[in-house]
């Protein structure tokens, strides 16, 4: 039985229907702090110490994102070793290519990007939020990650997922409480 | 009173691969494993289980038209009210309601039966071996001759947990609620309790 649409289905629709999970414990918070920092610690290290003067980044902004997922939230499916790997590199090849397509239209390469970035990490279960930070990173530029083409997809972003990832692996496993990753495949 | 952890009468046999089906039948992306699901789902039962338990009450989940019998009646009018109400215990009144015995199949058994055992196999196995088959004895028995007095009774808000473990301490079938004038009022059996289990109670 549909009922008809209306204006007050859908903005009743809005009105949310539960509460926010629990806050964590402070255990919780602590390792969350603890493995962003050292995972972080590697990629802003080879990147202001070696990189500056060369063609090559180490640090984009989607890793700050990543960090909150595989240091702070690890038991989400967005968080697991799959998602973040294969987020990343499928968004960054993504983003690489609509950009070629559209160097000149940078307002319609953004969208696209980021669009199809989430659309292909769907397909692929291989959901990660900051996927689409990387695919509209490669749109935005700056003009040092422009010039790296598809070269992109490995350093940065393949690059500094995997050396995240081991200091997951390492440091997540640490505490009794906590454990990583859910499932590799 | 030793106070057990009760075992859910109804199973929580769920396995990862019913949450896998039930996670594919929702549109959209649920940002939870189907094994951290079943952990919430396994505690989260038990906490329902816990919470209904100790706040649903006896009163709540009584049978309130009680058929009863008193000391004075016979054990034929007391068997065939059994009978025809397909019961196996009755509370035994007084004048003023109050509850001075239980009358179950098991009194009957331990009467018939051999040595004593309240069961019906035993009073099968005391005619076998041609000890005597019938109850004739008791044709001149009153019900007060071989109830079980002083009875097991509960409160009006006594908690399905607390009935529960009665039942289990007691080995009895059914008990009588009592209200605050100790006047019957209704009576709870073991399946009204596994009724309340499956969380049937609104």
């Amino acid at each position: 039985m549909n009922r008809e649409f209306g204006t007050m289905t859908y903005f009743n629709k809005m009105r949310g229907v539960t509460k926010s999970p629990p806050q964590v414990s402070l255990a919780e918070m602590l390792w969350s702090w603890i493995g962003a920092f050292v995972g972080m610690t590697p990629l802003a290290y080879i990147n202001y110490n070696y990189l500056i003067e060369s063609d090559l980044v180490l640090i984009i902004g989607s890793f700050g994102a990543s960090a909150v997922l595989i240091y702070g939230a690890i038991r989400s499916p967005l968080a697991q070793p799959r998602n973040l790997i294969g987020g990343h590199v499928i968004s960054a090849l993504i983003g690489v290519a609509t950009y070629q397509l559209f160097p000149d239209a940078l307002w319609i390469a953004a969208p696209v990007a980021v669009a199809t970035a989430i659309a292909a990490m769907h397909a692929t279960k291989t959901l990660h939020p900051p996927g689409g930070a990387s695919a509209l990173i490669a749109v935005i530029g700056s003009d040092k990650i422009h010039a790296l083409g598809y070269l992109y997809a490995i350093i940065p972003v393949g690059l500094g997922a995997f050396i995240m990832l081991v200091v997951a692996l390492i440091v997540n496993n640490i505490p009794n409480s906590r454990r990583y990753p859910e499932f590799w495949i | 009173m030793v106070k057990k952890t009760l075992t859910p009468q109804c199973p929580v046999d769920i396995s990862e691969d019913d949450v896998l089906q039930a996670m594919k039948a929702i549109n959209g992306f649920l940002d939870i494993t189907p094994a951290d699901f079943k952990e919430v789902y396994i505690f989260a039962y038990q906490q329902a289980m816990d919470r209904l338990s100790k706040s649903i009450v006896a009163k709540k989940i009584m049978i309130q038209d009680v058929v009863s019998v008193q000391k004075e009646d016979s054990l034929l009018h007391a068997a065939e009210l059994m009978a025809d109400h397909g019961i196996s215990g009755l509370p035994v009144l007084n004048s003023l309601k109050n509850v001075v015995g239980i009358l179950s199949e098991k009194d009957f058994f331990f009467e018939m039966g051999e040595s004593k055992k309240q069961s019906f196999m035993r009073v099968i196995v005391k005619c076998l071996k041609n000890k005597g088959c019938t109850a004739i004895s008791l044709r001149n028995q009153t019900v007060g001759d071989i109830m079980t007095s002083p009875p097991v009774t509960v409160r009006e808000d006594t908690s399905v947990f607390e009935i529960a473990n009665i039942f289990d301490e007691k080995k009895i079938n059914r008990v009588p609620v009592v209200d605050k004038s100790s006047k019957l009022s209704g009576i709870v059996t073991r399946s009204d309790i596994v009724l309340s289990y499956c969380m049937r109670i609104t």
